[in-house]
């Protein structure tokens, strides 16, 4: 068991140094989103354990979630938004080989959901150490341009620049680490203090966190009166209308077409 | 600054015999690192100059021509990292130009700083604020529905345009130089980011009543068993469209969004403890 934990937790350090990357440093494919480094995390752990499908379905939970809540938060110039994708990584970890143990339904959700709450708290934190790295990185380029101004020495340049995404790398895989390392037993004692009526109590809470991520990406949209009566219009629509997903699709497909197709671009 | 005679430039690049696909593509791809050493000084200075570094080395021999190439792409830069070959293809032609004595590099320093602000702004504006957000949402309703190959899915049509204006940015900038700006502006960006932003309301609107989970024991216990279905989604839709409400509310009053969370999570645990919701 100790030497599965130590397998578990130093794949999920390489997962979170790998994911940690993307999500300023290098290619930005948006691995680093929650949609898709949730997901990542919880299929391979499951293919570790033998448990692909699960490991997955959870990733997807605890992704869109984290999806919803930071869809705003983005790396613009000077501004370091909380590490999304550390806490991505470190809520499915954390849910996962904490629940594993669980036999009922409900614990294994109490056990994701407090995860979940504790991977946005380590969020913040990823974002106070990416400020350190910030910090760091400025040395570097201090150090390197000092190189040049001296001596012509080209070969700084590379140097530098790659010791800036180690430092990255290197910060994600040690936090990553040491949270599921030592934060698995915690979790799984403090999912079993609780009382039954407690745990249901977060699966409410759980139902309605998408609620503030929906709320985030309106407020991002909407712009006027007018577009806020075609919102509450739309969700009077398809509160009566049977839940399917195709509808949705058409109906922002066809507003994409108009909208693109109309000189002024309005409605 | 301008090189008084050519024997500044290597031999084979005297004759200004442009880069070749190859280089090009190496610098686009040189470019997926370009905020590796992102910093508080000249943000992305060196990962700009990294990704030049192997056409800057063929152009100018090692020496102080080649020193000065460097000192000056060390200058403070930031633009919007999918943009950036942009840019990156249009310094390349004008560093060429100067190699060959035409221009003064202040043209340079000029050129790049104007360019980067509009990448920013047009790459920022569509990238970030309208494209990112209409793929998620997208994403977002396939999630919902426990679709296994969302991640894959998101993935690929995200990095459609993105992986285009990168690889396409780097020949546009090459060719066409301080023109690329004439270019920019044929794509309807604007037009593109209010469509989008249409799309994602219109998504927003199949999500809120369909996805916010809130169940009241009211319904069981009042409504008769052939009306529960239709109880139960008004409920649901109502319900959800004013928790959102409100959340917006909040988020237009520049309340934090763990907060607005944090928030959320006692209102809801209230309402368990007094029966309100299951």
């Amino acid at each position: 068991m100790p030497n599965d934990h130590l397998t578990s937790s130093l794949l999920i350090g390489l997962i979170g140094g790998v994911v940690d990357l993307d999500s300023t440093a290098t290619w930005q494919f948006m691995i680093s989103q929650p949609i898709v480094a949730a997901p990542l995390t919880g299929l391979f752990l499951g293919a570790l354990v033998g448990q692909e499908a699960a490991g997955l379905k959870l990733g997807l939970m605890i992704g869109t979630i984290l999806q919803l809540l930071w869809i705003e938060q983005l790396p613009l110039g000077m501004n370091v938004p909380p590490d999304a994708a550390l806490a991505s990584v470190l809520s499915v970890a954390l849910g996962f080989l904490a629940g594993r143990d669980f036999d009922t339904y409900v614990e294994r959700e109490v056990c994701n959901t407090v995860a979940l709450l504790v991977a946005v708290a380590l969020g913040l934190l990823g974002r106070a150490l990416d400020r350190g790295i910030r910090r760091l990185n400025t040395r570097m380029e201090s150090w390197v341009t000092a190189r040049i101004h001296a001596s012509d020495a080209t070969w700084a340049l590379p140097v530098g620049h790659t010791v800036g995404g180690l430092y990255t790398f290197g910060k994600a895989f040690l936090f990553c680490f040491i949270v599921t390392w030592l934060g698995v037993e915690p979790l799984r004692a403090f999912t079993r203090s609780l009382s039954f009526g407690q745990n249901t109590g977060f699966i409410v809470i759980q139902g309605l966190l998408p609620s503030v991520g929906f709320a985030v990406l309106a407020g991002m949209c909407i712009k006027d009166r007018q577009e806020l009566r075609w919102f509450i219009a739309g969700i009077a629509l398809f509160t009566i209308l049977p839940a399917n997903i195709w509808a949705g699709w058409l109906a922002a497909a066809l507003i994409v077409v108009r909208t693109y197709r109309t000189e002024h671009g309005s409605l | 600054m301008v090189p008084s005679d050519t024997s500044t430039i290597s031999p084979e690049r005297r004759n200004g015999t442009a880069f070749g696909r190859f280089m090009l593509f190496r610098i686009a791809f040189r470019s997926f690192f370009l905020q590796a050493s992102w910093n508080y000084r000249g943000m992305m200075n060196m990962g700009f100059l990294y990704a030049l570094q192997p056409a800057l080395d063929e152009l100018y021999p090692a020496g102080p021509a080649r020193k000065a190439a460097y000192e000056r792409h060390l200058e403070y830069f930031n633009t919007n990292p999918y943009f950036s070959s942009l840019v990156m293809g249009v310094v390349l032609s004008l560093e060429e130009r100067l190699a060959r004595g035409e221009i003064d590099a202040e043209i340079i320093h000029d050129t790049k700083e104007g360019l980067m602000t509009a990448c920013a702004a047009v790459g920022d504006g569509f990238f970030w604020d309208s494209w990112r957000p209409f793929v998620a949402a997208a994403a977002l309703t396939l999630a919902f529905g426990n679709f296994l190959l969302t991640p894959i899915l998101f993935l690929v049509v995200y990095n459609m345009p993105h992986l285009y204006f990168r690889f396409r940015g780097i020949f546009w900038g090459y060719q066409l130089g301080t023109d690329v700006i004439k270019l920019l502006k044929t794509f309807n960006i604007q037009r593109a980011r209010l469509a989008l932003r249409y799309a994602t309301i219109a998504l927003l609107c199949y999500l809120v009543p369909n996805h916010v989970n809130l169940h009241t024991p009211f319904l069981l216990s009042n409504l008769p068993l052939e009306y529960f279905y239709i109880g139960e989604k008004l409920v649901q839709g109502i319900g959800a469209a004013l928790l959102v409400g409100l959340a917006a509310a909040g988020y237009r009053a520049k309340v934090d969004v763990l907060m607005i969370s944090f928030l959320l999570m006692v209102m809801a645990l209230v309402l368990y403890h007094w029966g309100i919701l299951i």
